[in-house]
């Protein structure tokens, strides 16, 4: 029987590689719905924290327990009961999505008929069925993203890892990733940089950025502060505003506002998280 | 150790890939012949039995050196490692798997050199067997050490001209294709830090084709021993 919603507690993470930058600095946080996603811009610290988790890179201090268990100590057991996807993942060109498959789930300890009927499952559930025998050179991008969205599956883990599942692919094969992830059972944590990833995805977001945590909550509860809200823009050197990325100046309003900065040329946008980022001076040149 | 994955990983890495990657298993049979019609024609037919020991050892050295760079692409490039590190298998079970369908690409080239072997009445029982002991010893060998030296290189590109200068270093310059009596001492002893040195030593010994070097014996063994450690410790299963 699968255990949902196991319990991921981190305590005070830290990671310092041996150049002296630190890619972590102090991540507390509890990871306790079925699908939290983790956001961040490149270098953030999402992957780090990542491999953290899934046992493949040691913490420089601090504590990880995934269900009760210690990532240091108990490293093995977790293995048996997670499974790791990492970023960028590419699948092996000559080998078909069940050769993958199979080979994936007998590393996990399954015997070789119980991998095959896995599979095939998982395949099917994916709609990669058709596509079972043929080598994964020959397969779009985002069929090749379900590789390894089908070895989650298949795998029938407690806790999943999905590290940035969709970077560079098209709308369409995201769409298309993103309904593979929503089969998956057991619980997940997801790293991307899309906010529309964060709130298709998940019921918990946790922001990083610099290596710590910038806000948490479900989304509704991240943008609830934002209610009556939008944001105003426009790209100009001129103008003036709190908010400068580039040439663009942006400003929150009221709603009533609008209507006076439309006039002024602004464009008014529905807030969305990235002006979480925004707010907190993320992404900000000057 | 987890013999089911190695089994796996062998079959659809190694042996499928026999059939859907031939050019591979082409080169890897070529390069050695090349040497074989090389040594034939400058030596006047007096080094073909070495060209063929030496080609042995050379196809199976090359498929271990290449099992290794593999690894590191694997590691750098295709993330499937970090994939692997997340599941009840091991580090020796990963670099096992890698290099013994390495092994499995090499069959068609051993195959090869068995038949012009015997056509040149090259094998009895005994030796066939020894010789055999000493083709799993070079492959053990030069995967680890071939383990250890891609465990140190961090950026993709350098792996295959890293590959190509260890081909070169480990299977070309060892006495592999000529007699080890040839070369100095110093130089010998130089060469004996490559498992292929020793493994060419002992089987130049094992066809009568030079004096048995019984010391490579011990030296063989401790170098296996000591690569392999460090190859498993730096293939970075779990980084720090």
């Amino acid at each position: 029987m699968l255990k949902y919603w196991c319990m991921i507690s981190i305590k005070n993470l830290k990671k310092r590689y041996d150049d002296g930058n630190f890619a972590i600095r102090g991540i507390s946080a509890d990871f306790d719905k079925r699908l939290t996603t983790v956001i961040g811009r490149n270098g953030a610290g999402k992957t780090t924290m990542m491999r953290i988790l899934s046992t493949q890179l040691l913490q420089s201090s601090g504590t990880v327990e995934i269900d009760g268990l210690d990532n240091v100590k108990d490293a093995k057991e977790i293995r048996k009961r997670i499974v790791s996807i990492p970023q960028e993942a590419s699948p092996i060109g000559y080998l078909t999505p069940m050769e993958h498959l199979k080979m994936y789930l007998c590393a996990r300890g399954m015997s070789l008929k119980d991998a095959g009927i896995e599979a095939s499952k998982a395949l099917r559930e994916l709609e990669l069925w058709h596509a079972r025998d043929t080598p994964s050179d020959m397969l779009s991008g985002g069929m090749k993203r379900k590789i390894f969205v089908a070895m989650a599956l298949a795998a029938n883990a407690d806790t999943i890892f999905l590290d940035e599942p969709t970077t560079g692919l098209d709308p369409l094969s995201r769409i298309e990733v993103w309904s593979a992830i929503k089969r998956l059972r057991g619980n997940i944590v997801l790293t991307t940089h899309y906010m529309e990833e964060a709130a298709e995805l998940s019921e918990a977001v946790v922001m990083v950025e610099s290596g710590k945590i910038i806000a948490t909550g479900t989304i509704k509860s991240l943008l609830s502060k934002f209610k009556g809200m939008a944001r105003a823009e426009i790209t100009s050197s001129s103008a003036k505003a709190k908010y400068t990325i580039g040439n663009t100046k942006i400003e929150y309003i009221k709603l009533k506002e609008a209507e006076s900065y439309v006039k002024n040329g602004y464009a008014i946008k529905p807030i969305t998280l990235d002006d979480l980022f925004i707010m907190r001076g993320v992404n900000i040149e000057s | 150790m987890n013999l089911r994955f190695i089994g796996t990983f062998i079959w659809y890495y190694g042996i499928r890939s026999i059939k859907r990657g031939p050019s591979y298993i082409i080169s890897s049979i070529l390069y050695p012949l090349v040497f074989l019609f090389l040594i034939t024609i400058f030596s006047a037919g007096r080094y073909l039995d070495y060209a063929v020991i030496g080609g042995f050892i050379s196809i199976v050295a090359m498929n271990a050196i290449y099992s290794g760079s593999d690894m590191a692409f694997q590691r750098l490039q295709l993330r499937t490692q970090d994939l692997f590190v997340a599941t009840s298998i091991g580090p020796a079970d990963y670099m096992l798997g890698m290099g013994l369908s390495y092994l499995a690409t090499s069959l068609p080239g051993i195959l090869v050199y068995a038949i012009i072997g015997a056509y040149l009445g090259l094998f009895g029982l005994a030796n066939a067997l020894l010789f055999t002991l000493l083709l799993i010893a070079v492959l053990l060998g030069t995967m680890a050490i071939s383990f250890t030296i891609f465990g140190f290189i961090k950026h993709v590109r350098n792996i295959w001209g890293i590959a190509g200068i260890a081909s070169i270093l480990l299977t070309v310059l060892p006495p592999t294709f000529y007699p080890y009596t040839l070369l100095p001492k110093a130089l010998l002893y130089a060469f004996m830090l490559s498992p292929i040195t020793e493994v060419s030593m002992l089987s130049q010994g094992v066809f009568g084709l030079a004096p048995a070097a019984y010391y490579a014996i011990p030296v063989l063994i401790i170098e296996i021993a000591i690569y392999s450690g460090i190859g498993i410790k730096l293939m970075r299963w779990r980084e720090k």
